[in-house]
């Protein structure tokens, strides 16, 4: 009698217990998107620091010896836009890649709902960064260029971590930090750059990939029947 | 123990329905195909459901428009969300 007791109550809690992660689950899968691959930062931070390079070393430097034509600025202004779009390019391009393989992967479900709402919270900030950036561009300001860029990505990162994993908004915090910096401190200008789209992805896509990635392997998914 | 067991709600015993007052309960509302996507279910499994808790007044449907295509949302009422929040209270109070 008293063994058949607990064998039901034993039941009863096994199903709660699964119940629980029903619930925990559903919230999440509905609420964040938690695809995001840690790999994605990684391979943005290194696409950042040789695109900053070449500006740096092959775009940017002028000839001392006579001022540039508005020709010649035109041109090198065509080479950033150029240079900024492939690096934009390769990094979304490699993000949607590495999430499309951890969403199969894990079998993680995402809402096309949440994927509209992050997308939507995520342009506003960097389009208000974008048209502010290519005025400073039209203007030859490199240095505010670099500060718009950086502080307007990190009020995205920060206005898009609701619905992401909280990590984003302490880099979004940082990115801004860097971004007034680099206003500030206008002559170190690239070096705020290559820190903040270069070594802060690369060290925070490693500490990401570390702490969720390589541990999703051992969870376990409960069908909902 | 029996008067925890007693205070779980039934309506919430079958795991689709704790499933959609889950996703209820963090997003301000969700459509039907959403939440038919996230929990992997088939139409009429997932629409007995809502209407089932649709019928106890703990979630309530609005029907709207995109483009031509009608579409169904649900969001949780007072109600659902209250008997909701006593439920994983009592699941909590259980598993301690």
């Amino acid at each position: 009698m008293h063994h058949k007791v607990l064998f039901i109550l034993t039941n009863i809690m096994n199903k709660q217990l699964e119940d629980i992660k029903v619930i925990r689950e559903m919230m999440e899968c509905s609420s964040k998107f938690l695809s995001l691959s840690g790999l994605s930062g990684i391979v943005a931070g290194i696409t950042a620091i040789i695109g900053a390079f070449i500006a740096d070393f092959y775009i940017l430097p002028l000839n001392n010896d006579f001022t540039p034509t508005h020709e010649e600025m035109f041109h090198k202004m065509l080479l950033l836009i150029v240079d900024a779009m492939v690096i934009l390019l390769i990094s979304i391009s490699f993000g949607i890649y590495f999430s499309r393989r951890k969403a199969i992967k894990n079998n993680q479900k995402i809402s096309g709902s949440l994927i509209r709402k992050t997308l939507y919270n995520l342009s506003i900030p960097l389009l208000t960064g974008g048209i502010f950036a290519f005025i400073f561009l039209l203007q030859g300001n490199i240095p505010m260029v670099i500060a718009m860029t950086l502080t307007f990505y990190g009020l995205a990162l920060v206005n898009v971590s609701k619905y992401t994993y909280d990590e984003i908004h302490y880099l979004g915090l940082l990115e801004i930090i860097l971004g007034v910096a680099a206003a500030i401190f206008t002559q170190h200008g690239i070096w705020f750059w290559i820190f903040g789209f270069g070594f802060f992805h690369i060290s925070y896509g490693i500490t990401m990939y570390i702490k969720y990635d390589l541990k999703k392997d051992e969870k376990h998914h409960i069908e909902i029947k | 123990m029996k008067n925890i067991i007693s205070k779980l709600n039934k309506a919430f015993e079958s795991r689709i329905r704790l499933g959609i007052m889950s996703i209820l309960s963090v997003n301000d509302s969700a459509d039907f195909n959403t939440m038919k996507q996230l929990m992997e279910l088939t139409d009429g499994n997932l629409a007995s459901h809502l209407k089932s808790l649709e019928g106890l007044g703990y979630i309530q449907s609005f029907k709207q428009f995109i483009g031509r295509k009608p579409n169904t949302s649900y969001m949780l009422t007072e109600d659902g969300r209250k008997c909701f929040k006593e439920h994983l209270d009592a699941l909590e109070e259980l598993i301690k």
